[in-house]
């Protein structure tokens, strides 16, 4: 595993949510990248996101899930876009309802720690409505 | 974005202007008693009958993929299909193109520019997929475990259908369409594929109740709302304008063609409700001598209606934000304005993988060729417009499609 790779999944573990940035040019970066995308510079550093974010999309996958991922149907995904400027595919936790009809695009979501449960320490940032 | 695009270089009258000159296809479906390289040699001969060229005129092979089974797609790859057709020795190359979805319209352009620099006189580009006769479980995990990042989005649980919703999620919100409004594109493509012998869903029709009454796949989305899988093959012939001219009185040629690669990951789209079609059309409209009032017809790529509705806006086709409720009023469904894919697309003729798009690409040539059986041929189609994407709906590409007449130019 790279270390980019290695350091945004160890943040999650940790409870952080870690951009991407440019010692050279301040370039914010989500995905993590193995270079700059702004001025090709390999010198970068990283930053924890404030965790406040827009819900971009979202949807609630009910059926056909990929292999591993049976036992927790159904479940909250959506693009989140954070106040960094940068974005990202989420989990998301279920609404005060027990579902995910409360949820809308452009929805505000904070960071937050995973539903216990099956799949609860997986790499994927969770996000709730804020 | 403000970038100069080239500029074609050959016009209608050129000797070397690549041209369309034929077109073959099989019936999609399920069909387990086909088998991949017969259904290859069968969509060949099919095209190069309709093209009138005979086999060993053919000397560039284009190939695109499948994605039932890597080994036979090392088969391709491995030159078989020159072996099959009897062209050992008479073929100069044999090679494979790739974008995913959007294969066939980057196809187009490859062939083109074999033709107009001289590297190639007749290519024959063909795909056949076994979508329909596979395991399901076994196709729907492989498109997940390919081209989602492992890394950032696998562990999401991200399916391909949830890609789908959340493009449809966002495009709904932006335009205010209903789930009764998207439906209804569905239900216009179904009475296409009611016209189309090649159509999986030939005898089946659709309506907007039967859709909604079908169960949540992918929130929005529902189960009658998702392609599916099918068997499928297709072939088409270009050539150089002067050799068409030998041949036939009429031929399709490329007015212009825009493209934009707006993402690899949908994660990392930064407007899911609109993608990269605005400036690919603007792209292509700039390229070519015309525009979207000047079509007769477009062929939009749908593994979902989404797609198609958010193509549609780009393209200038209909107003912004207005393309569901265009598609529900019937405007594009037979006997309307503006006919859309008349093949009735993936979602109605079967998503033959790779092979979706070049359904689209080859029913468009069909119709400018005016070889489209009687109840779906468009009168007086001269211009149509084709609309392709690949992978996480990762690009737009727009290829502006032109009947020439022999008598036009000479």
């Amino acid at each position: 595993m790279s270390d980019i790779v290695k350091t945004f999944q160890s943040g999650l573990a940790d409870g952080k949510l870690l951009i991407q940035s440019c010692n050279a040019c301040k370039n914010k970066m989500l995905y993590p990248r193995h270079r700059c995308t702004k001025c090709h510079a390999n010198d970068l550093g990283w930053v924890e996101a404030s965790g406040k974010g827009t819900l971009h999309s979202y949807t609630v996958v009910r059926a056909i899930p990929p292999a591993g991922f049976e036992g927790e149907l159904p479940y909250g995904l959506g693009i989140v876009k954070l106040e960094e400027g940068v974005q990202l595919m989420a989990r998301l936790k279920p609404g005060a309802s027990g579902d995910w009809s409360q949820y809308a695009c452009d929805a505000a979501v904070a960071f937050a720690r995973p539903s216990p449960g099956p799949g609860d320490d997986r790499a994927v940032a969770w996000f709730k409505l804020a | 974005m403000t970038s100069v695009q080239p500029k074609l270089s050959t016009d209608a009258r050129s000797a070397n202007d690549p041209v369309f000159i034929g077109v073959g296809e099989i019936p999609s479906g399920r069909y387990p008693n086909r088998t991949f390289i017969g259904d290859l040699v069968e969509v060949a001969s099919r095209a190069l009958a309709d093209s009138g060229l005979h086999h060993d005129e053919i000397d560039t092979i284009l190939l695109i993929p499948c994605l039932h089974s890597f080994s036979d797609q090392a088969d391709l790859i491995f030159s078989r299909l020159v072996e099959e057709l009897g062209l050992s020795k008479a073929a100069k190359s044999n090679f494979m193109v790739h974008s995913g979805g959007s294969t066939s319209d980057n196809a187009v352009r490859i062939a083109a520019g074999l033709i107009a620099s001289g590297h190639a006189r007749n290519v024959l580009v063909l795909q056949a997929e076994r979508w329909g006769s596979a395991d399901l479980t076994e196709m729907v995990t492989m498109l997940t475990m390919n081209g989602i990042p492992k890394e950032w989005e696998q562990p999401s649980g991200i399916t391909f259908n949830a890609i789908g919703a959340l493009i449809t999620q966002r495009y709904m919100a932006e335009s205010g369409s209903t789930p009764e409004d998207m439906a209804s594109v569905c239900v216009a493509f179904r009475k296409w594929a009611n016209l189309n012998p090649n159509a999986m869903y030939r005898d089946k029709t659709l309506t907007i109740e039967e859709i909604l009454a079908s169960k949540l796949v992918s929130d929005p989305i529902r189960a009658k709302e998702c392609p599916m899988l099918a068997d499928g093959a297709a072939a088409f012939v270009m050539t150089a304008a002067e050799n068409a001219k030998r041949k036939s009185d009429s031929w399709v040629r490329i007015a212009g063609s825009g493209g934009c690669v707006s993402h690899y990951s949908l994660g990392q789209e930064i407007e899911a409700g609109k993608l990269g079609w605005k400036i690919a059309a603007d792209r292509a409209y700039e390229h070519s001598s015309w525009g979207a009032k000047d079509a007769d017809f477009a062929q939009i790529y749908d593994s979902y209606a989404a797609v198609t509705t958010i193509g549609a806006e780009g393209l200038g086709l209909c107003p912004p934000g207005e393309a569901a409720r265009w598609f529900r009023s019937g405007a594009t469904s037979p006997g309307g304005a503006f006919p859309m894919n008349t093949n009735g697309g993936l979602l109605s003729a079967g998503h033959t993988g790779v092979g979706g798009g070049l359904a689209l690409l080859i029913e468009g040539v069909r119709q400018l060729l005016g070889r489209a059986e009687k109840p779906r041929q468009i009168e007086q189609a001269r211009r149509g417009i084709i609309g392709g994407s690949g992978g996480s709906y990762m690009d737009a590409q727009v290829l502006l499609l032109e009947r020439i007449e022999k008598g036009d130019v000479q």
